[in-house]
C-alpha cells in the first residue's frame, strides 16, 4: 500500500511544481493560467525533437526549456501588451483560449501521436525498502526548491517587492516607476521555464501525448486551489498530497479506475470550503 | 426566422409598428432551410445537420457565457448525459426517439445544477475550473462504461418518419429553431434579462430584487438541457457514439466559438456550428492541415477579447441597435391618452416606512457607522449627507442587505434584520448605485424591464421615462450618456414602485439646469409613485431643492436630523463640511 | 446515385445549393463512363491520439504498381484514403464522402480504432465492403460488410495467453489493458476462449487504463497479484512506458507479452536493453525475420519508402486481397460486382498470412495464426518458426 502511495510521488512533485508556476502567475500577474502546462509540454515536446537531432540529452533538455520559456514569454508579451488593464476573468479566458491554439499548433509542430520521453535518470531509483524513482526525487527536489526560493525571492530582495507591489497595484506600481510590463514578462519567462521542467520530469513515467500532458493543469490547479493561490508551501504539500492520493486509489480496485477524478473531487471541495464565506465579490 | 426578429427590435410594440418583413423573410427562410435536406447530396446534408447540432451546442455555450458570464468547459459533458440517456431508452425501446431526446436533455439539467452549485459562491476563472475538472472527470466515466448498447454493438433505432437523412436534417434544424425561439422570447423577459444582470454585477442583480444563487442555477440547469438536447441530437445522427465524441477539448472549443461568435444570439450559433463542420472540411479541400481549426478558433476568441466588446453577433447587433438608434425621434413618443391623466396615488397615511434603530457597522476596530437612528416617513423625500468618508454608502449598503451591521433596520414597521438583500428589494426596498451599473447591451427598453420588476406594459414604462425624461426606449443603453443612464435607472426602480427608493447620488453626471429638474420631479415621486425616497447626494442645490428631511453624517454618526432649511443653515452642519471639504 | 438526378431538376430554383448538387451530378456521370478509374477507398486513423499510416501507405504503392503495370483491365485503381482524426464524426464522415460523395466500389487497407464501429451500420446500408487492413475495434469483426486482414487484439490476446499458458507453462497468467468500452465484448470473448482452451483462470485482468496514465501503481498491482506472465494490450508509447517502470522498480521474473502494435523497430530502439526478454506478437510473418516470403513486400515498401512493419504488411496484404477480386469481377466494375467478387474469394492464400482469407456472409475474422517474436538486445528475434494457429475453441 505504501509502495502504491509512493508511486504517486513523481506525479505528485510534478503536479506542486506545475501548481507552484500557476500561483506565481496568478499572484504576479493576476492571472489563472489555463496554458501552464501546455506551454510545458510544448518545451518537452521541443526536447524531444533535439533528442530525434542527436542531441545528447542534457542540450535537448536545455533547448526544450528554452523553447517552454520563449514561448511563455510570447505569451506574457501579448498578455502585457494587450490584456494589461483588464479583469482577473477576461486574462484567464484569454489563457483558455490558448490552450486550445497551443493543442492545435503543437500538433501542427509535432505531430498528435503519443511519445515516449526519456528520463533524466533512466533506471535509477532509490530503495528504502519501497523504491522511489529517481524522477520521483527530482520533481520533489524541484518543487520543494521553487516554493521555497520563489518565497524567499518575494520577500527578501528589492525585485520580489517590487512584484508583489506590481501585483496588488499595477497601475500605482508603474506610476511609481516600476517597470511593471517589464518584470511580469519576467514572471511568464520564468514560469514557462519552470513548466517546462515540471513536464520534462513527469512525462516519463507515462506515455505522454499532448492533450493529456496539457490537462496536467488540472491537478496542478487542485494543488494551487490548496495553497489558495497564495501559499507556495501549501500547494507544494497539495500538489504531493494529490499525487499520493492518485497513487493510494491504485491500491484499491473500486476507486482505481477512476484515480483521475480525484483531482476534480479535492478542486471542488477546496473551492467550496476557501469561498465559504464570502457572500459578494468586492469587484462586482 | 422569427427569433431574429424577436430579438434584434428591443420592444414587440416595437415590432409591430413596422412593417413585419424581417420576420416573414427569415420565417420562410427558416422553411427553406427545412427543406434543404431534400435538395442536398448526402454527404454534405451529414455535414449540415452535424453544424445545426453543433449550433444547438453552441447555444448552451451562449446562455451560460454568453448572458450569464460563466465560464462552462463542460458543455459537451452535458451533451454526452443526454446521449447516454437516448441510447440506455432507445435500445430498450422505451418512448420515441424524439420524447428520448427530450428526457435526455431533462436529465442533464440536475447535473447542470450540481455544476452551477458552485457557482453560486464561486466566481468566474473558480468556476472554469470545476466545469473543466468535471468534463475530464466525465471523460473517464465515459472511457469505462460504454454508452447503453455500444459494447454490444446495437444502434440507435429512428422512428420510420425521422429514418431519412432529409427527414432527420428537417428534425434537428427544427429543434434548433425551437430553442433560438425560445431563447429569444426570453430575453424580452425578466426571467432572461435576469442573466445579463448577473454578467454585469452580481450585486445589482440582488438589488434587483433577483436571487444570484437562483439566476445562476437557472442559466446552468437550462444551458445543460440544451446541450442534453444536442447530445440527443447527435446520437439521433450518429447512431452510436463513444467517448471520443464529447471530449473536454470539444468542450473547450466550443467555449472558444462561444467568446468568439456570441453564440448566445441565433446567428451567433449558427455560424458557430457551420465553423464547425465546415472549416475541417474547406481545410481539408484545399490541403491544408486540420490542425488550424482549433488554432482559428483559438485566435478568433482572443482577438474577441480583446476587443472587449462581445463576440461576432453581439458587435454586428450593436451596430444595427446603434444605426436604429440614429433614426429614432429624438424625444419620447407620447403617451397614449388614456395614461396621461392617470389618477395620482394617494399616500397612505403617515407612519415611518424605514426606520434605523442604533445600526453600526465595524471595520475591525474601526466603525464606518455608530448606533445610527434614522427614520424616513411615508411620503416624503428625505436626504442623507455628509462629507466624502462619512459612511453614506455603508449605510446603504447596511440597509439593503449587503454588509453586515449590528442593530435593527425595519421596514413599514416590520424588522427586516433577517431577509437578504434580493428579499429586501422584492419587499419594496430599492436601490440604486454610486458606480455604473447599467447594462450596456441593452436596450433602454429591456433595461427598465429588468428594473421594474414585473413586466410592465409598454404604456408604463413610458410613463416612467416621461416623468424623468429619459430617452427614446429603443435606443441601447451604451448609445446613452451616463448622466441620463441614472435618470434611466431611477425611472426603473419607481416603476417597480416600491415603498421606498434609496438613490446614491442619483445627480452626478447632470448638469446645473438637468439637476434642478431632476430636483422637481423627485418632489413629485411621493405623490405620482407611492413610494417614499431617501436621497444620498453631494449637491446641496438639489438637495435643497428636492427634500424635506435631511440627515447628516460625519464619521459615522448622525451629527444632525430634521427640516431641511433648518439642518443645513446649522453651524454645526457647515463646520462639519468646511472641516471635511469645500462646500458643494 | 439517384437522387442526385431527381435533386438537380429542383436544383434550378433554389439557388447556390443547388448549383452544388448540380456540379456532383456531373461529376457522377463523369464517374459512369467506362475508362474511369476504379475508386477504392480507406478511412485510417492518419491524425490524431493514435496513428496508422503505414497500412493506407503500403495499399497504395500495391494499387500503384498494378497501375503502372496497365491496371485492372485497362481501367486505373483510384485509391483513396481518408483521415478519420481518431475522431467519431471525422470517421462517419469520411465514408460519406467516400461511399456517397466519390462513390468508392469498396474499401481497402483501412486501420483506425474506431472506424468500424462507427461506420459498420453505413457500410450494410449502402452495400459496400471494406477489406480492412488493421481492423481495432469489435465492430471490425462482427459485422458481415468487413473483414479485416489482420488477427486484430482480440484473438491476438488470446493466441498470447495460449503462448503464456500452453508453450511457457505460465500459471498466473494476467491481463492489462486500456479502458475502452467498444473493445470490451471483444477482450471479454477472448478471455473465454482461453479460459476454455487452457482451462485455466487470469490471476488478474486489469482494463482500466486511460492513455496518459502512469503505469507504475499497475506494475506494483502485477507484482502483488503475483503474475508469472503478463499480456499488456498498450500502445507503443505505453510499452515503452511500461517497460521503462518495469526497470525502475527492478521486477523480474514476469513474461511480458505484447501484441502486434508493440512489434515495431521504433519500439526495439526506444527500449534497448531495458525490453530485454520481452514477447510480442506478429500478426503475419514477423517483418524482422529473413522467411523468403517477405521478398516481394520488403521490395516494394522500401521501393515505395513505406516503413517496414506489421501495419505495412496488413495494407499490402488488403491491397492484394482487393486486386485478387477485382481480378476476377466478369463484366462492368461496379460495387454490386466487386461485393460479389470479394465474397466469392473462397480461401485467398497470402504469403504473408498464416490462415486463408475468406469474406464470410457473417462475422468475420479470418486470420487466426500468429507468430511470435521476442526482443534481444534490441532486436526483434522470432521465436516459433511454424504459425501459433488457435484453436476454435467451440466457440
Amino acid at each position: 500500500m505504501l509502495q502504491s502511495a509512493l508511486a504517486g510521488l513523481a506525479a505528485g512533485g510534478a503536479y506542486a511544481l506545475l501548481g507552484a508556476c500557476v500561483v506565481l502567475l496568478y499572484r504576479m500577474v493576476g492571472v489563472l493560467n489555463f496554458s501552464t502546462a501546455a506551454v510545458g509540454a510544448f518545451g518537452a515536446y521541443a526536447s524531444l525533437e533535439f533528442l530525434d537531432l542527436g542531441w545528447p540529452y542534457w542540450v535537448a533538455a536545455l533547448g526544450g526549456i528554452a523553447v517552454g520559456t520563449l514561448l511563455s514569454g510570447g505569451i506574457g508579451w501579448v498578455m502585457s501588451r494587450w490584456f494589461f488593464e483588464v479583469s482577473v476573468g477576461v486574462r484567464s479566458t484569454v489563457t483558455i483560449a490558448l490552450l486550445i491554439g497551443l493543442l492545435g499548433l503543437a500538433h501542427r509542430a509535432f505531430g498528435d501521436a503519443p511519445k515516449a520521453v526519456p528520463s533524466a535518470f533512466p533506471g535509477a531509483s532509490l530503495d528504502l525498502g519501497v523504491t522511489i524513482s529517481s524522477d520521483a526525487l527530482l520533481a520533489l527536489g524541484l518543487a520543494t526548491a521553487l516554493a521555497l526560493g520563489v518565497g524567499a525571492f518575494l520577500n527578501r530582495t528589492l525585485l520580489g517587492v517590487q512584484l508583489r507591489a506590481l501585483s496588488e497595484r499595477p497601475t500605482t506600481a508603474e506610476l511609481l516607476g516600476i517597470p511593471a510590463r517589464r518584470l511580469s514578462l519576467l514572471v511568464w519567462l520564468f514560469g514557462g521555464a519552470a513548466a517546462t521542467v515540471a513536464v520534462l520530469v513527469i512525462a516519463p513515467t507515462r506515455p505522454a501525448d499532448f492533450s493529456s500532458l496539457s490537462f496536467l493543469v488540472l491537478p496542478a490547479m487542485a494543488a494551487a486551489l490548496l495553497g489558495l493561490f497564495q501559499n507556495f508551501t501549501a500547494t507544494l504539500l497539495g500538489g504531493v498530497a494529490v499525487g499520493l492520493l492518485e497513487g493510494l486509489a491504485t491500491y484499491f480496485d473500486a476507486v482505481s479506475p477512476y484515480r483521475s477524478v480525484l483531482p476534480f473531487v479535492m478542486v471542488l471541495l477546496a473551492l467550496l470550503w476557501t469561498q465559504r464565506g464570502e457572500v459578494w465579490d468586492a469587484a462586482r | 426566422m422569427p427569433p431574429a426578429e424577436a430579438a434584434r427590435t428591443p420592444s414587440p410594440a416595437a415590432a409591430t409598428s413596422r412593417p413585419p418583413v424581417r420576420g416573414l423573410v427569415l420565417g420562410v427562410l427558416a422553411v427553406a432551410v427545412a427543406g434543404l435536406g431534400l435538395v442536398l447530396p448526402s454527404f454534405w446534408l451529414f455535414l449540415a445537420t452535424g453544424a445545426v447540432i453543433s449550433a444547438v451546442t453552441a447555444l448552451s455555450v451562449g446562455i451560460v457565457y454568453g448572458r450569464a458570464g460563466m465560464i462552462s468547459l463542460c458543455q459537451l459533458s452535458f451533451a454526452a448525459i443526454g446521449a447516454f440517456v437516448v441510447a440506455g431508452l432507445n435500445t430498450q425501446g422505451i418512448l420515441v426517439l424524439p420524447l428520448q431526446i427530450l428526457l435526455g436533455g431533462l436529465v442533464a439539467v440536475p447535473f447542470g445544477l450540481l455544476i452551477g452549485l458552485p457557482a453560486l459562491r464561486l466566481r468566474g476563472v473558480n468556476l472554469a475550473i470545476v466545469t473543466l475538472g468535471f468534463a475530464s472527470a466525465v471523460d473517464v466515466v465515459l472511457g469505462l462504461n460504454a454508452f447503453p448498447g455500444a459494447d454490444s454493438g446495437e444502434y440507435v433505432t429512428r422512428p420510420a418518419l425521422l429514418a431519412g437523412d432529409p427527414a432527420y436534417f428537417a428534425f434537428c434544424w427544427a429543434v434548433f429553431v425551437a430553442l433560438a425561439l425560445g431563447l429569444a422570447w426570453l430575453s424580452r423577459r425578466r426571467a432572461g434579462l435576469a442573466w445579463d444582470a448577473v454578467r454585469r454585477s452580481e450585486r445589482a442583480t440582488a438589488a434587483l430584487g433577483l436571487s444570484v444563487p437562483g439566476t445562476k442555477l437557472w442559466a446552468f440547469g437550462l444551458s445543460a438541457f440544451v446541450a442534453g438536447v444536442g447530445g440527443g441530437l447527435l446520437i439521433g445522427q450518429l447512431l452510436t457514439v463513444s467517448r471520443a465524441n464529447f471530449e473536454p477539448v470539444f468542450s473547450l472549443m466550443a467555449f472558444a466559438l462561444g467568446v468568439m461568435l456570441a453564440t448566445q444570439y441565433w446567428e451567433g450559433a449558427l455560424v458557430a456550428g457551420v465553423a464547425m463542420a465546415l472549416v475541417p472540411e474547406i481545410l481539408r479541400r484545399t490541403g491544408l492541415p486540420q490542425d488550424l481549426t482549433s488554432l482559428l478558433f483559438a485566435l478568433g476568441a482572443v482577438e474577441a477579447l480583446f476587443r472587449g466588446t462581445g463576440g461576432l453577433a453581439a458587435r454586428l447587433r450593436l451596430v444595427a441597435a446603434h444605426r436604429r438608434a440614429r433614426d429614432l425621434p429624438a424625444g419620447l413618443p407620447p403617451l397614449p391618452a388614456t395614461q396621461q391623466s392617470r389618477p395620482r396615488v394617494t399616500s397612505a397615511p403617515g407612519g415611518p416606512v424605514l426606520e434605523l434603530s442604533n445600526l453600526s457597522v465595524r471595520y475591525g476596530q474601526v466603525a464606518a457607522l455608530l448606533e445610527v437612528n434614522l427614520r424616513v416617513e411615508r411620503g416624503t423625500v428625505a436626504a442623507l449627507i455628509g462629507p466624502n468618508g462619512a459612511g453614506k454608502s455603508t449605510l446603504i449598503d447596511a440597509v439593503t442587505g449587503f454588509k453586515g451591521y449590528m442593530g435593527t433596520v425595519a421596514l413599514g414597521g416590520r424588522s427586516i434584520d433577517a431577509v437578504s438583500a434580493h428579499g429586501r428589494a422584492r419587499l419594496g426596498l430599492r436601490r440604486s448605485f454610486q458606480q455604473d451599473r447599467t447594462i450596456a447591451d441593452l436596450s433602454v427598453e429591456q433595461y427598465l424591464r429588468l428594473l421594474s420588476g414585473h413586466d410592465l406594459g409598454r404604456a408604463e414604462l413610458l410613463e416612467a421615462l416621461h416623468f424623468l425624461g429619459g430617452p427614446h426606449p429603443e435606443r441601447p443603453m451604451d448609445s446613452v450618456d451616463v448622466g441620463t443612464r441614472r435618470l434611466v435607472e431611477v425611472a426603473g426602480l419607481l416603476a417597480a414602485r416600491p415603498q421606498i427608493v434609496l438613490l446614491d447620488e442619483p445627480g452626478a453626471g447632470l448638469d446645473e439646469a438637468e439637476s434642478l429638474r431632476f430636483a422637481a420631479r423627485l418632489r413629485e415621486v411621493p405623490a405620482v409613485f407611492g413610494c417614499a425616497v431617501l436621497l444620498v447626494e453631494h449637491d446641496m442645490a438639489l438637495v435643497a431643492a428636492a427634500c424635506s428631511q435631511v440627515t447628516v453624517l460625519d464619521f459615522g454618526q448622525v451629527i444632525a436630523s430634521g427640516e431641511c432649511a433648518e439642518v443645513l443653515g446649522s453651524p454645526q452642519v457647515v463646520r462639519a463640511y468646511l472641516g471635511g471639504e469645500d462646500a458643494a | 446515385m439517384p437522387s442526385a438526378k431527381k435533386s438537380s431538376s429542383r436544383a434550378s430554383i433554389l439557388g447556390a445549393a443547388a448549383l452544388l448538387t448540380l456540379l456532383l451530378g456531373a461529376a457522377q456521370t463523369a464517374l459512369a463512363q467506362n475508362k474511369a478509374p476504379i475508386k477504392i477507398g480507406a478511412i485510417s486513423s492518419l491524425t490524431g491520439a493514435a496513428v496508422f499510416p503505414e497500412s493506407s501507405q503500403a495499399a497504395k504503392a500495391v494499387f500503384d504498381r498494378v497501375n503502372a503495370a496497365g491496371g485492372i483491365g485497362g481501367r486505373m485503381i483510384e485509391y483513396i484514403s481518408e483521415d478519420d482524426k481518431f475522431d467519431p464524426a471525422g470517421a462517419s464522415q469520411a465514408a460519406r464522402r467516400l461511399i456517397d460523395d466519390e462513390g468508392v466500389v469498396a474499401l481497402a487497407g483501412s486501420a483506425s480504432p474506431i472506424e468500424c464501429n462507427v461506420n459498420a451500420a453505413f457500410y450494410a446500408q449502402r452495400s459496400v465492403l471494406s477489406v480492412s487492413g488493421v481492423g481495432i475495434d469489435t465492430k471490425c469483426f462482427t459485422s458481415a460488410n468487413i473483414a479485416p486482414v489482420n488477427v486484430g487484439p482480440y484473438s491476438e490476446a488470446a493466441a498470447a495467453m495460449y503462448y503464456a499458458s500452453n508453450t511457457l507453462k505460465r500459471g498466473k497468467v494476467c491481463f492489462v489493458g486500456n479502458a475502452n468500452p467498444a473493445q470490451n465484448a471483444g477482450y471479454d470473448g477472448a478471455v473465454a476462449r482461453w479460459e476454455k482452451l487452457s482451462g485455466q483462470k487470469l490471476a488478474l485482468l486489469d482494463r482500466t487504463l486511460r492513455p496518459g496514465d502512469d503505469l507504475t501503481p499497475t506494475l506494483l498491482k502485477v507484482q502483488r497479484a503475483g503474475c508469472e506472465a503478463v499480456i499488456f494490450s498498450g500502445v507503443e508509447p505505453q510499452v515503452v512506458a511500461w517497460m521503462n517502470a518495469a526497470s525502475t522498480q527492478k521486477i523480474k521474473g514476469i513474461d511480458f507479452i505484447m501484441l502486434s502494435a508493440a512489434y515495431t523497430d521504433r519500439l526495439a530502439k526506444a527500449l534497448g536493453n531495458v525490453g530485454n526478454g520481452m514477447y510480442a506478437i506478429s500478426a503475419f510473418e514477423p517483418f524482422s525475420g529473413s522467411a523468403g516470403t517477405l521478398t516481394d513486400w520488403h521490395t516494394l515498401m522500401n521501393a515505395s519508402k513505406v516503413p517496414l512493419n506489421s501495419f505495412s504488411q496488413a495494407g499490402y496484404v488488403a491491397a492484394n486481397v482487393m486486386v485478387d477480386a477485382l481480378k476476377k469481377v466478369k463484366g462492368e466494375i461496379t460495387r454490386q460486382s466487386v461485393t460479389a467478387a470479394l465474397r466469392g474469394l473462397k480461401n485467398y492464400r497470402s504469403p504473408l498470412m498464416g490462415s486463408a482469407y475468406t469474406f464470410g456472409s457473417g462475422a468475420n475474422n479470418p486470420n487466426q495464426s500468429v507468430k511470435i517474436v521476442r526482443l534481444r538486445g534490441g532486436q526483434w528475434v522470432t521465436v516459433n518458426t511454424t504459425w501459433l494457429r488457435l484453436p476454435a475453441a467451440g466457440q
